[in-house]
């Protein structure tokens, strides 16, 4: 079983969740999809464990044939997604035949948009997982995004896999129109090196998402940082910049202050490195950052960890059979 | 900064593997810090830092701490021709700045490039952590002798040379393949410590060859030797250089350290 690359949108790869896991003390990330919700819905529509391969679309779709006949679901951003020029509703499975060409465009409403096909995309794992880490070479489909003429190999679809299973309506993600985003964070791990205006200021500030983002980081556009005097004096040895630190190991999600940039980095980013993280992101928060836009405006919110990690919870509550409907 | 915060946060990885905390997925311990990475719907935060506190404590001094540490012999070429061309096309190309071996000699009251040679590849050095890139070791010289710094690159390089060995702040690093860099750079090894294809056994599996913990002597060696062994490698018949029936304990070391005198080993 399989499915032809016929063109390959603007950067689309195999992702698996929650990733590659246990490799961080070797430098790798986990990868994975950014919106793990709407990955793991789409896995369920099609009947795979939520946690299956797939495909990550980002801005563009790509355009697929399908070998033989399959069971697909995109969930996520609307790339207006057609199959043979008929239009293909999100958050439903659809059964497709033998030569059926599924075709997807820019993205009109959100960013990421996700592809799930029954049986799971079957490439070898590296590291024990699928995803595609690019900066590497390694995962999905020869260690990058796909590419035209590729035929992608797909496992058995599971016996209860069928079209027209539907993601409930409340158990969908929310993806802004009004261009805004308000976004969860943890204070922490460097946030002594802040002082009280500059947490202020950060959590006060309509930050921009920059251009210069993708699934290493997100850059954001704002004020300077001002500086606790931990940050100001201190051994040399950490550094010339108030936000150099001695290498540390830095959490998924961790607002990294590159000098006075702050990035946030996410599933491909750098497992560690010489700059503070005054917050960090929780990961129920990661499916916003998926879905928004360079330009798009971030209003953060601070949360404890123990209601980050509540968020975690309900957002898996819903990644479950009891959000499909049939 | 001291080795010993690092020896600290490998003796805690280890405890923490040993130890089997429910809902822990892994640990990356670095030069003076601990990530832990938890699945919180199986343990909660105050849990585990509770947990952690209690194998923190359980540690001791680090003096009582034995590390598994193996010892890898690195063929490398100093003041190498490939390291020199990448240092003067950056220096033609983007900012004029003094040649790294030269820049090494000066900020490190060393006598000449030769000197700098012996010093550097006089110790063993300490992987402390891997990161910036998988696989890429930071490591930290042994012998308090041998111990240089120096600035990073401003602006950074668009690339360094894959196996170039490279030195910023107080840590000297391998690059993995051809990158961008900020380390000063003066050296390079034909041997891979990064196996895309795993057809080398020395990787065990992974395709990074380090583990926080190893230690690392580079020899120095000719160019001639270098191409010899590349060509082993590119055949798959290198023979990685492994030493790997020792422990590191930290209460040797430091006793050797404290029994030393000021002054550069030379």
């Amino acid at each position: 079983m399989s499915f032809t690359v016929v063109k390959p949108g603007l950067e689309t790869s195999v992702q698996d969740w929650p990733g590659r896991y246990g490799y961080w003390n070797q430098g790798f990330p986990p990868s994975g999809p950014m919106d793990s919700w709407s990955f793991r819905l789409a896995n369920l529509l099609v009947g795979n464990a939520p946690g299956a391969a797939g495909l990550e679309c980002q801005y563009m779709g790509p355009t697929l044939r399908f070998d033989d006949a399959a069971i697909f679901a995109v969930t996520g951003a609307d790339m207006q997604p057609t199959l043979d020029g008929v239009p293909v509703p999100l958050w439903e499975s659809v059964a497709a035949q033998p030569g059926q060409v599924l075709a997807m465009a820019f993205a009109k409403l959100g960013t990421r948009a996700y592809i799930a096909v029954a049986g799971g995309i079957e490439v070898e794992p590296w590291l024990g997982s699928r995803a595609t880490f690019h900066k590497a070479g390694i995962g999905g489909m020869g260690g990058y995004a796909v590419k035209p003429g590729q035929t992608v190999p797909t496992g058995a679809p599971a016996t209860e896999a069928r079209a027209g299973r539907r993601v409930k309506a409340e158990a969908r993600p929310v993806i802004s129109t009004d261009r805004r985003w308000e976004i969860e964070v943890v204070a922490g791990p460097n946030d002594d090196w802040i002082d009280a205006e500059g947490h202020e200021r950060f959590l006060s500030t309509d930050w921009k998402l920059s251009g210069k983002s993708d699934r290493t980081g997100f850059r954001l556009d704002g004020p300077d940082w001002t500086f606790t005097e931990k940050a100001m004096n201190k051994a040399p040895e950490h550094g010339s910049l108030p936000s150099n630190i001695i290498d540390q190991g830095y959490p998924l999600g961790a607002i990294n202050l590159a000098g006075q940039t702050p990035i946030i980095l996410v599933n491909d980013g750098p497992s560690m490195g010489g700059f503070i993280n005054p917050y960090t992101v929780p990961q129920a928060a990661f499916w916003k950052l998926a879905q928004s836009k360079p330009g798009e405006v971030y209003r953060f919110r601070a949360v404890s960890v123990a209601e980050a990690q509540g968020l975690a919870r309900s957002l898996s509550a819903l990644c479950s059979e009891a959000s499909i409907q049939s | 900064m001291n080795l010993e915060l690092n020896f600290m946060a490998q003796g805690l990885a280890a405890a923490i593997a040993e130890a089997r905390i429910k809902g822990v997925i892994e640990t990356a311990p670095c030069f003076a810090s601990m990530l832990v990475h938890y699945e919180p719907e199986l343990i909660g935060f105050d849990d585990l830092s509770a947990e952690l506190a209690k194998l923190v404590a359980g540690l001791g001094p680090s003096d009582a701490l034995e590390l598994e540490s193996r010892l890898w012999y690195f063929p490398a070429v100093y003041l190498d021709p490939w390291t020199r061309a990448c240092v003067d096309d950056y220096i033609a190309k983007i900012a004029p700045k003094t040649p790294d071996p030269e820049l090494m000699v000066e900020l490190n009251g060393l006598r000449d490039t030769d000197d700098f040679v012996r010093v550097h590849s006089g110790t063993e050095y300490w992987v402390a952590s891997l990161g910036f890139w998988p696989g890429l070791p930071f490591m930290m010289a042994l012998d308090p002798r041998a111990k240089m710094t120096a600035p990073k690159y401003n602006p950074p390089r668009t690339w360094t040379p894959g196996g170039a060995i490279g030195l910023g702040g107080a840590s000297t690093a391998i690059y993995p393949e051809a990158l961008p860099g900020g380390y000063q750079i003066f050296a390079r090894t034909p041997v891979p410590i990064w196996d895309r294809a795993q057809r080398f056994a020395a990787f065990e599996g992974s395709i990074c060859l380090f583990r926080p913990g190893d230690r690392v002597r580079f020899v120095p060696c000719s160019v001639a030797e270098f191409e010899a062994i590349e060509r082993e490698v590119a055949d798959g018949t290198y023979q990685y250089n492994m030493v790997g029936y020792g422990k590191f304990s930290v209460a040797l070391y430091k006793s050797w350290t404290a029994s030393l005198g000021e002054g550069r080993r030379s």
